[in-house]
C-alpha cells in the first residue's frame, strides 16, 4: 500500500493554512506502519513539529504539537477538528504522547485527549468535544491515523535559494541583450481590461530594480481607468549608467463595447507608429498626421512582445464582449508576428493562496486550477500563462514577490528574442545592415532623404513590412 | 536541530525533475537522528521507494530503491534495480547514473549493497566512512582509493512514481540518452549530399498540436522554452500562415540542418482550415515561406511569390501526420476523409511519413527501455492500430510525444522524447532520399 495521504487536497491546503503556512511531510500511516503506538513514536520523535490526522467515519479531527519530542517530553497540544470545511481548534495545553498514547484505560481525568491505536478509538472530555464541534457520544472509533511533520513554506533554507535565485534573475536581466543586439531595448505592450494591473506591473517591475518600492504609474481602479495616455517606461539601471533593456508601453485598459483602448490603435502601436504620451481616444484612431504619430518607424519602435494582464480574481468573469475583444487582439497578434504571453495578477489575494505558495506558485492547487479556466476559456497554451503579484499596497520589497516578477520578465524577454529571431528569418539582411548603420553613425550625418522618401528601396522600415 | 535537508532548494528542485518530477521527503538525517542503522530502519522501514542521500564534501551520492526499507533481512536479500547517481555540488541536472542489479543488506552499523555477489557500495554508519567499489565509483566518477568521510546521509522517500515497472528504465533513459541526442542531432548531416537542409512537414486537425510539437524542438534546442510558433486553442486554426521554422542550436548557434513546416490544422468541414488544393503545392514546395493560407482558395502560380520550378531542397521530405491521441476515436468521418484524401496525395509524390500521436501523458511509461520505440502494450491498442493502419503509416513509424504545453521549464524526460521523435524523422526523410531515381 501506497504511503500516501487521505487528506483531500483541499483539507491539507487549509490545514497547512491553518497553522500558519506549512507543507507536510507523511511520516507514519497507522494502515500501512501498523496501528502501533511504537510504531508511532519511532517514526515521528525527533522529528520537529507534527500533526496528527484522524478519520473517523465522517469526522476527521487531531493534533498539532508545535515542538520536536520524544517519548516522555511533555508538550504543548492544540486539537483541532474540520467542521465541514472550517477547522475549530482547543488547546489543551501540555502533554506527553507516552501518556495520551498509553494510558487510554487510565482514570479519566482533564487532561483531554487520549488514543488507542489497537482499538482504534481516540476519546476526549465532554468540554472539548464541545468546542470542537464533534457529536457527543464519544469515544469516537476512527480507520485510520497519520502523522505529518510540518516545515515552513518559506524556512531559512528556501529563503536562501529565493535570494540565491533573486540575485541570479536580477543580474541575467541586467546584463540581456536582445537577439543578436538588433535593438537595445525590447517594447513589451500591457494590454488588458480595465484594472487588471499593467500599470501597477510596471511599478513593480521598477521596485524591484531599484530596490525599493516606487509608484511612478498613476494606479487605480476606477471604472475609466486612469492611464488614458500611452506611455512608454524605459527604467534607469541604478548600478549602471544606463538604461535596462526593455521599455514596458502602458496602454489604456480595454473596456465594454466602445469604451476604453480603441480596438483600430493597437495595430498602430504594435507597428510602433504611436509616440509616448499620445492621449488615447476611444472613439477613434489614430490619424497619420497626428503630433504622435511616427511616419516610419524602425524595429526599435515597435512592439516585440505583447503581454495580456488580467487580475486572476476576475478573470474567468470576462463578459463576452471583452473575450471576443482579446481573442480578436490575439489574432491581430499572430498575423504581426508578435509573440504575446498572459500575466496574472494579484495572485496573492487569491483565496487559499499563502505567501508561502508563492515560491512554487504553478504546483500550487488552487492557481493550477484558475490556469486551466484561463486556458480552456481564453484558449492561451498553460505555459505562456504567467502569474504575479503586484506591490500595490506594500511599501516594502519582498523577494518572494521578486522572483515572480522576474521570471514572468524573463519569459517576456525571451519571448521578444523567439519575435527578433523570426524577423531574422525574413530577407532582411540588408535592412538589418541599414538600421545598424543607422544607430551606429550617427542619424543626423545621413541625408534625410534615405530615411524618409516613401517608397525609397534604403528606407530600413519597408522591407520590415510597416506599411 | 531542525529537520532540514541539506540540499539547497535549487538541488532539491533539479533533483525532484531529474527523478521524473517527484517530491522528495525526508524521513530520516543522521545528524538528528544519529549514526545508527536502527534509527534508519525506525524511521525509514515501511516507506515505499526511497532514496538514500550521501554528501560528501563537493559531491553527492544519491541510491534510489524501489524496494522499501525493511527490518527483515530476507525482504532485502532479493536483487532488484537500483539506480546509482552522483552529481556535484548545485549542478544535479549533470547527474551520472548507474543502475544495477543489487542486494541491500542492513546490519551491525552498516548499510552494504551488494551486486552479483560483490559488494559495490557500503556506508558504514558508525564512522561516518563511505565506500564504493572500482566499477561503480568510475561510472559515478567519484574518485577515491579509499573509504570517503562523508558529511552527512539523509533519507527520502520518493513520492510520485506512478509506474513502478518501468520507472528506473524511464529516468535513466533520460539521463543517458538525452545528451547523447542532443550531441548526435546537432552534427547531423543529411547522407544525401545534393540536399542541405532536411523539410519536414506536419499535417493534422486544427489544434493537434503541430505548433506545439515545433515550438517544443525548438526549446529543446535553445535551452529554454520557446514560444515562436503562435500556438492556443480557438474554433477555427490560430496557425494561418504557411511557415518553415528553421532550428537553431543555442543562442547565437548555428541553424541546424533541418526545419520544420508549420501548415493550417485540418477541418471537417468545407471552407474551414487547410485548402486541400494547397497540399500539392507544398508537398512540391511552391509554396513560399509566411504565405497567408486561405481556406477557400488554394495558392495559384500567378502569387507573386510562388516558386514555380522548386528544386528538391524546396519540397518536403518527410510528412509527419499529427494527431491528438485523445481523439482518435472521435475523428469524424469527413475529417478520415480528408486525411485519407491527404496520404493519397503524399503517397503519389513519393514522400516517407510518420504518424506522430500528442497530448500523451506520461508517454515515457509506453516506451521500450533501449530503442524509445512504443512498447507491444502501447501498440496493441486498436485505436492506434486504426489510425495506423488507416493513414498506411507502418507501426514503427508511430509515435508518441508529449509537447511542452503545460510547463514553465523544460523536463529532460520529455526532452529525451522529442528529440528521438525528430532523429526517427529525419531518418524516414533520408529513405526518401534513397528511394529516388
Amino acid at each position: 500500500m501506497a504511503v500516501a495521504t487521505r487528506l483531500t487536497g483541499m483539507q491539507e491546503k487549509k490545514l497547512q493554512n491553518y497553522f500558519g503556512g506549512k507543507q507536510f511531510t507523511l511520516l507514519y500511516k497507522a494502515t500501512v506502519h501498523e496501528f502501533s503506538e511504537d510504531n508511532l513514536l519511532q517514526k515521528c520523535c525527533d522529528q520537529g513539529p507534527t500533526v496528527m490526522v484522524i478519520y473517523g467515519g465522517a469526522y476527521v479531527l487531531g493534533a498539532y504539537i508545535r515542538e520536536s519530542y520524544k517519548r516522555d517530553d511533555r508538550v504543548p497540544i492544540v486539537l483541532f477538528a474540520f467542521q465541514e470545511n472550517e477547522i475549530s481548534e482547543c488547546n489543551i495545553g501540555v502533554d506527553s504522547p507516552s501518556s495520551f498514547l498509553y494510558q487510554y484505560n487510565r482514570k479519566w481525568d482533564d487532561s483531554g485527549f487520549l488514543l488507542n491505536l489497537e482499538q482504534k478509538k481516540v476519546n476526549m472530555n465532554l468540554d472539548t468535544f464541545k468546542k470542537l464541534g464533534l457529536p457527543q457520544n464519544r469515544p469516537i472509533s476512527f480507520e485510520e491515523c497519520e502523522v505529518f511533520r510540518c516545515e515552513d513554506l518559506l524556512d531559512k533554507r528556501i529563503m536562501k535559494g529565493i535570494t540565491q535565485l533573486h540575485d541570479k534573475l536580477l543580474a541575467d536581466m541586467r546584463i540581456y541583450r536582445p537577439h543578436r543586439d538588433l535593438i537595445h531595448q525590447i517594447r513589451i505592450l500591457l494590454l488588458g481590461p480595465t484594472g487588471a494591473g499593467k500599470s501597477s506591473f510596471f511599478n513593480s517591475v521598477k521596485s524591484v530594480f531599484r530596490g525599493h518600492v516606487t509608484h511612478q504609474a498613476l494606479v487605480g481602479s476606477d471604472t475609466t481607468g486612469v492611464s488614458d495616455k500611452y506611455r512608454t517606461y524605459s527604467i534607469k539601471d541604478p548600478r549602471a549608467d544606463r538604461p535596462l533593456p526593455f521599455i514596458l508601453c502602458d496602454s489604456m485598459g480595454l473596456g465594454e463595447r466602445e469604451k476604453g483602448l480603441c480596438m483600430d490603435d493597437i495595430v498602430y502601436i504594435l507597428k510602433g507608429h504611436i509616440s509616448d504620451r499620445y492621449q488615447f481616444d476611444s472613439t477613434k484612431a489614430i490619424t497619420p498626421g497626428h503630433s504622435n504619430y511616427i511616419d516610419y518607424p524602425l524595429l526599435k519602435d515597435r512592439i516585440h512582445c505583447a503581454a495580456f494582464v488580467f487580475d486572476i480574481n476576475s478573470v474567468e468573469y470576462l463578459s463576452r464582449d471583452m473575450m471576443a475583444k482579446i481573442k480578436k487582439i490575439r489574432r491581430e497578434l499572430i498575423k504581426c508576428g508578435v509573440v504575446h504571453v498572459v500575466l496574472l495578477t494579484h495572485v496573492d489575494s487569491m483565496d487559499l493562496v499563502t505567501r508561502g505558495d508563492l515560491r512554487d506558485i504553478y504546483s500550487c492547487m488552487p492557481v493550477k486550477l484558475k490556469l486551466e479556466t484561463v486556458h480552456r476559456e481564453l484558449g492561451f497554451a498553460l505555459s505562456d500563462i504567467l502569474v504575479v503579484s503586484n506591490y500595490t499596497s506594500e511599501w516594502e520589497l519582498d523577494p518572494v514577490k521578486d522572483v515572480l516578477i522576474l521570471s514572468a520578465l524573463r519569459q517576456m524577454l525571451w519571448a521578444a528574442d523567439d519575435f527578433l529571431e523570426d524577423l531574422l528569418l525574413e530577407e532582411t539582411g540588408r535592412c538589418i545592415w541599414w538600421y545598424r548603420h543607422l544607430e551606429v553613425s550617427a542619424v543626423w550625418l545621413l541625408p534625410a532623404w534615405i530615411c524618409w522618401v516613401p517608397g525609397s528601396s534604403l528606407c530600413p522600415c519597408r522591407s520590415l513590412s510597416c506599411e | 536541530m531542525a529537520v532540514t535537508t541539506r540540499l539547497t532548494w535549487s538541488e532539491e528542485k533539479s533533483l525532484q525533475k531529474m527523478l521524473g518530477n517527484v517530491s522528495l521527503r525526508l524521513l530520516y538525517k543522521s545528524s538528528v537522528h544519529g549514526n545508527k542503522t536502527s534509527s534508519i530502519l525506525d524511521k525509514c522501514t515501511c516507506q515505499g521507494p526511497t532514496v538514500t542521500m550521501i554528501y560528501i564534501r563537493n559531491t553527492t551520492v544519491g541510491i534510489l530503491m524501489l524496494r522499501p526499507y525493511s527490518k527483515t533481512y530476507d525482504h532485502l536479500k532479493r536483487p532488484t534495480p537500483t539506480f546509482y547517481f552522483s552529481y556535484q555540488r548545485n549542478i544535479a541536472t549533470e547527474m551520472r547514473t548507474e543502475v544495477l542489479e543489487t542486494e541491500t543488506k542492513i546490519a551491525s552499523g552498516q548499510l552494504v549493497f551488494y551486486s552479483s555477489g560483490q559488494e559495490v557500495l557500503s556506508v558504514c554508519l558508525n564512522d561516518t566512512k563511505l565506500s564504493i567499489n572500482d566499477s561503480l565509483s568510475k561510472a559515478l566518477g567519484v574518485y577515491t582509493r579509499s573509504d570517503i568521510n562523508y558529511l552527512e546521509c539523509e533519507v527520502f522517500r520518493v513520492e510520485g512514481i506512478e509506474d513502478d515497472t518501468n520507472y528506473i528504465r524511464k529516468i535513466t533513459r533520460a539521463t543517458k540518452h538525452r545528451n547523447p541526442l542532443l550531441a548526435e542531432l546537432r552534427t547531423y548531416k543529411p547522407c544525401a549530399d545534393f540536399v542541405s537542409k532536411i523539410r519536414i512537414l506536419l499535417l493534422g486537425p486544427v489544434g493537434s498540436g503541430k505548433s506545439s510539437f515545433i515550438n517544443s524542438v525548438k526549446s529543446v534546442f535553445q535551452g529554454r522554452l520557446t514560444r515562436q510558433a503562435p500556438v492556443g486553442s480557438d474554433v477555427t486554426s490560430i496557425t494561418e500562415q504557411y511557415r518553415i521554422y528553421p532550428i537553431k542550436y543555442g543562442n547565437y548557434g548555428d541553424y541546424l540542418p533541418f526545419s520544420l513546416c508549420d501548415s493550417m490544422g485540418l477541418h471537417e468541414k468545407e471552407g474551414v482550415g487547410l485548402c486541400m488544393d494547397d497540399i500539392p503545392y507544398i508537398l512540391k514546395g511552391c509554396m513560399p515561406d509566411r504565405y497567408q493560407l486561405n481556406p477557400n482558395k488554394p495558392i495559384t502560380p500567378n502569387h507573386p511569390n510562388f516558386i514555380s520550378t522548386p528544386s528538391l531542397k524546396d519540397s518536403i521530405h518527410c510528412v509527419a501526420y499529427v494527431i491528438d491521441i485523445n481523439s482518435i476515436n472521435d475523428l469524424s468521418s469527413k475529417m478520415v476523409a480528408k486525411l485519407k484524401q491527404v496520404q493519397k496525395e503524399v503517397l503519389s509524390c513519393g514522400i516517407a511519413c510518420v504518424l506522430l500521436l500528442t497530448k500523451v501523458t506520461n508517454c515515457s511509461e509506453f516506451l521500450q527501455d533501449n530503442s524509445l520505440n512504443m512498447d507491444k502494450s502501447m501498440t496493441s491498442q486498436s485505436q492506434i492500430m486504426h489510425v495506423s493502419k488507416m493513414l498506411s503509416v507502418p507501426i514503427y513509424n508511430t509515435f508518441v510525444v508529449e509537447n511542452y504545453t503545460s510547463e514553465w521549464e523544460l523536463d529532460p524526460l520529455k526532452d529525451t522524447q522529442i528529440l528521438f521523435v525528430l532523429r526517427q524523422m529525419l531518418r524516414v526523410a533520408e529513405d526518401f532520399f534513397e528511394d529516388l531515381p
